[in-house]
């Protein structure tokens, strides 16, 4: 559905980690302990690196025109 | 006797292009494997810094404006968006949307940035009054080590961000070549991602101390 050098890759994936922000809020609002919440955190921080920081281009050609 | 020169030239042409692509891969390999390895030295920087606030708060945490974190979460996450575009649109050749969103995402960072000066350290009590310090106690000592130190990677990314900007104006990248929009894009992303750690450190986990100075 998206390439994932697309514009819309790019879109989904800042309302993911929107949403997630927001779930965050809530459970530091609710007290929830700091595991659940650095796991949170952990899942945002692996979406930016895979999609936005190309980590995969360390292993592989893309972008070697 | 013409004829087989010329082909013996555009053969040589063909071959030093060749050869020009092959260092320029490899050029760009090293490149990205320095830049990652950079981000791994920094991270032990930024993990000394998250450790000394678990050490130091334990469950604890000072108070602070909940909606002001999450509202400069936002702004820092948008920016990682929109500079992720403006990398997009390098790569497509699309200049016009590559200036907009480049300079998009400086103006969030410096929303960012301000959003930390007036709301966390207080610096103009005119519009906010901060109850922090640096000196005050290990609250104040930690939020102001660890805002401190994304801060001045946040400033030297909006640097980066007016250089690459500069050089894209005068056409030093292309869609096919443009190591300098990568870096750039990557290096502010990698600020993202601190920050992703640094927020529910900061703000979420714990029970807010009651701090009387």
């Amino acid at each position: 559905m998206f390439n994932r050098d697309g514009y819309g890759i790019v879109v989904l994936i800042g309302i993911i980690l929107a949403i997630l922000t927001i779930i965050e809020y809530f459970m530091g609002l609710y007290h929830v302990g700091a595991t659940l919440l650095m796991l949170v955190a952990a899942l945002k921080a692996i979406l930016v690196i895979y999609f936005f920081m190309h980590v995969s281009r360390l292993w592989t050609a893309e972008g070697e025109h | 006797m013409a004829a087989v020169t010329t082909s013996a030239q555009a053969a040589a042409v063909h071959h030093d292009a060749h050869a020009g692509h092959d260092n320029y891969a490899a050029q760009l390999r090293m490149n990205r494997l320095g830049l990652w390895l950079f981000f791994i030295s920094e991270a032990f920087l930024f993990g000394g810094l998250l450790a000394t606030r678990f050490y130091l708060w334990g469950d604890t945490r000072p108070e602070l404006d909940q909606e002001i974190g999450l509202i400069v979460t936002s702004v820092l996450l948008i920016s990682s968006v929109s500079m992720r575009l403006a990398e997009t649109a390098m790569e497509r050749g699309n200049r016009k949307a590559f200036s907009f969103f480049i300079l998009l995402t400086a103006l969030f960072g410096l929303i960012f940035l301000g959003g930390v000066m007036i709301f966390e350290w207080g610096l103009f009590p005119a519009i906010y009054e901060g109850h922090l310090t640096p000196w005050g106690d290990k609250y104040g000592a930690v939020v102001f080590a660890m805002t401190g130190m994304h801060a001045l990677h946040v400033v030297s990314g909006i640097v980066f961000i007016f250089i690459v900007w500069n050089l894209a104006r005068k056409g030093s990248f292309s869609k096919e070549r443009h190591w300098g929009v990568e870096s750039c894009a990557i290096y502010w992303h990698y600020v993202d991602v601190v920050w992703i750690f640094f927020y529910p450190a900061l703000y979420l986990i714990g029970t807010a101390a009651h701090v009387t100075h």
